[in-house]
């Protein structure tokens, strides 16, 4: 119905100043500015935190060792907004308590961490207390942090004193009273900083015993993936059984069959640190940044590290989960086999490392169910990496499903093809669309024109 | 010149013709929630036609795609609110015709030539019409004409033998509104015509699905899904 090419009022003027230079007949081919010839480059935070440190350099063991280790702490998915310099902080953590914006720890002097002392820098990693003695909040991830060996942080201080200076003073913090009080924090530190230096488990092997110095130090897992009591700390006894922030889930990773990594081989779970995606899975939400900007850039061997110790964390309860009803069963098969089976296939089982096959999927079986309806409302983009460099994409339905359109094909889903979890209200739905903003759509500059 | 360009540049916001040319530096851009979404006609209120150029388009309409046992007829497939919506918005509007002078006559192959957007020429038709039929049908509105009559006038206008006044060109005229029933009449439902899918599913096409790719070489079968739109089915609602 639409016959293309330009816009009527903006060509009428274009063909009436050009008409007095007797120019009309290029009008029409000069409305759009030409493309660019080819892309303009830039430094990607990938090529920051994989940028050589020649061996001539001097101190080259410590600064190679210092920047590995900032990429194996992800320091860069929180200490980098938008838009921003990579370690100049300034991202909004959306926590429980309210906003906390990351800080600068680039090498400037007067907004970064360029004038701390290695001793300082210790004392922030390991007690949380900043350059001032002030108390900083957990949002620093210095209860996991504290697990880290001197050695380690004093190479991760010399590596970030050699980074570019960026001068960026973050917002201030939106929290409300009484989170905005600094010195409760040390009360917070009484009760719940109970994790201790990190101790190798002589009856584990070597491989085991870095695994658990990566992911219960430094990798700071368990900083979304354990459950959180009602100050934000850890819920004791339950390590990566499953946590959740900012409208997201953090999967089970624990022995768990159903809900965690007990069906996953060290190989996958490796694949998965590597790639984002794997046979079973893809990394989206929060994850995909980890894979980005820490996992993948890790060597294998820490990979493999890790996953041979993740696969040795014991297992919640099980909980009773009812038979879902049999109606939205009907209703969410209909959505399922229009909206989603084209990808994900009629059988539910996609297509392995693209479109995260379905079936016996722990991500869908999580007690929560939020994240699948965060993937299903908003989409989910799976983290690229240098060996899977395409970043995957899930588009939004947010558009075209109801709130019980949502939730009766999340039920659907969650009870077929071997997976087994609690039906999915549309009240839950509802909360969620309202949280993410997406109440009105949400339209691409590709959309077709709106009246 | 520059600053003209890049004004138009930024004013198209087409799926036609895609986003606007941007650079983009380090990753691919995309925003959580964002969808490609089609503009959704909701609502029941007409916004373009007043009452006389509804019972208009409405008479007319139903003559070019009137009811029979084979399916349903434009007016049932709702395709004078699907014009209504589209006169009322970019289409009506003319945003993506050239409309600027001069405005001869051109050959078939050169497309749109004159100097009114979409919903002018509908307006400007409409009132000539029914201005011909009461001149030539004792005083009547088109919408009042018994059938037999509405067919030949209708015919007139499609073969250019009827000349109407205020500038307007029949025959332009009759394959827009003709082209743009059919539109109604088969576009999904989410533009606000065919009704209930009772269009395509008085064809066999079973809809918005995905992919066809597994069809493309089986010929003569059924297609088994059941007839979906852009925004679902029934379906997906109701058990």
């Amino acid at each position: 119905m639409r016959r293309p090419r330009i816009r009527g009022k903006a060509a009428l003027g274009a063909t009436a100043a050009l008409g007095a230079l007797g120019l009309a007949g290029l009008a029409v081919g000069q409305i759009l500015p030409p493309l660019p010839a080819h892309p303009v480059t830039g430094v990607t935070p990938v090529g920051f935190l994989a940028a050589p440190i020649a061996d001539t350099t001097p101190n080259a063991a410590q600064l190679q060792r210092g920047q590995y280790l900032v990429r194996a702490g992800d320091c860069v998915s929180c200490h980098m907004r938008e838009g921003g310099d990579p370690l100049s902080g300034g991202f909004a953590l959306k926590t429980p308590f309210g906003t906390i914006y990351s800080a600068n720890i680039t090498s400037d002097r007067e907004t970064g961490i360029g004038g701390w002392t290695p001793d300082q820098f210790h004392r922030a990693m390991h007690d949380g207390i900043d350059d001032q003695g002030k108390n900083l909040y957990p949002a620093l991830p210095y209860p996991w942090f504290r697990r880290i060996s001197r050695a380690d942080d004093d190479a991760m201080l010399a590596y970030l004193k050699t980074t570019p200076a960026v001068s960026y003073t973050p917002p201030p913090n939106k929290l409300p009273f009484p989170f905005n009080i600094r010195f409760l924090v040390k009360f917070w530190n009484v009760l719940f900083l109970k994790s201790t230096d990190f101790r190798a488990d002589p009856r584990q092997s070597a491989e085991w015993n870095r695994g658990a110095y990566l992911v219960t130090g430094l990798g700071h897992c368990g900083g979304c993936h354990t459950p959180k009591n009602w100050l934000g700390a850890d819920k004791g006894g339950q390590d990566l059984q499953s946590g959740k922030l900012d409208n997201w889930v953090a999967p089970d990773l624990t022995a768990n069959p159903r809900t965690g990594l007990g069906g996953w081989s060290v190989e996958e779970v490796a694949e998965y640190l590597k790639t984002g995606r794997n046979a079973r899975a893809g990394a989206g939400g929060a994850m995909a940044d980890v894979i980005t900007y820490s996992t993948s850039l890790l060597s294998d061997a820490d990979r493999h590290a890790m996953a041979v110790y993740l696969k040795t964390r014991p297992a919640g309860a099980e909980p009773a989960i009812g038979a879902p009803d049999a109606h939205a069963m009907a209703r969410g098969a209909a959505i399922y086999s229009d909206a989603c089976a084209s990808c994900h296939l009629e059988n539910g089982v996609g297509q392995p490392r693209l479109f995260p096959p379905l079936g016996h999927d722990a991500v869908l079986q999580q007690a929560d169910p939020t994240g699948l309806e965060h993937i299903i409302l908003a989409g989910s983009r799976v983290g690229t990496s240098p060996a899977a460099p395409t970043p995957l994409t899930m588009p939004s339905f947010a558009w075209k499903l109801t709130d019980q359109q949502v939730a009766d094909v999340s039920t659907y889903i969650r009870n077929s093809w071997g997976n087994r979890a609690a039906a999915v209200s549309s009240g839950s739905v509802r909360s969620l669309r309202k949280s993410l903003d997406l109440e009105a759509i949400r339209y691409t500059a590709n959309s077709g024109d709106q009246n | 010149m520059g600053s003209a360009g890049a004004a138009a540049a930024a004013g198209i916001h087409d799926g036609e013709l895609g986003a606007p040319p941007q650079t983009y530096t380090g990753k691919v851009p995309w925003q959580e929630g964002a969808a490609d979404a089609p503009p959704a006609a909701l609502g029941t209120d007409f916004r373009f036609f007043t009452p006389a150029e509804r019972s208009f388009i409405e008479a007319a309409v139903n003559r070019l795609i009137p009811p029979d046992p084979a399916g349903p007829s434009a007016v049932e497939a709702n395709v004078p609110f699907f014009l209504d919506r589209q006169l009322a918005g970019p289409f009506g509007r003319g945003d993506h015709y050239f409309l600027g002078g001069p405005w001869k006559k051109g050959a078939a192959e050169q497309g749109y030539q004159m100097r009114f957007s979409p919903a002018q020429l509908y307006r400007a038709a409409i009132k000539a019409v029914d201005d011909y039929a009461a001149a030539n049908f004792h005083g009547a509105a088109f919408a009042s004409l018994a059938d037999a009559d509405k067919d030949k006038l209708l015919k007139g206008l499609e073969a250019g033998t009827v000349q109407l006044g205020d500038g307007v060109d029949a025959k332009s005229f009759f394959a827009m509104l003709l082209q743009n029933t059919k539109e109604g009449y088969f576009s999904d439902p989410l533009y606000g015509g065919n009704k209930d899918m009772a269009a395509w599913k008085m064809i066999g096409f079973p809809g918005a699905h995905y992919d066809y790719s597994e069809w493309v070489t089986r010929h003569g079968e059924k297609v088994p899904y059941p007839t979906v739109g852009m925004k679902g089915r029934p379906g997906w609602s109701e058990s």
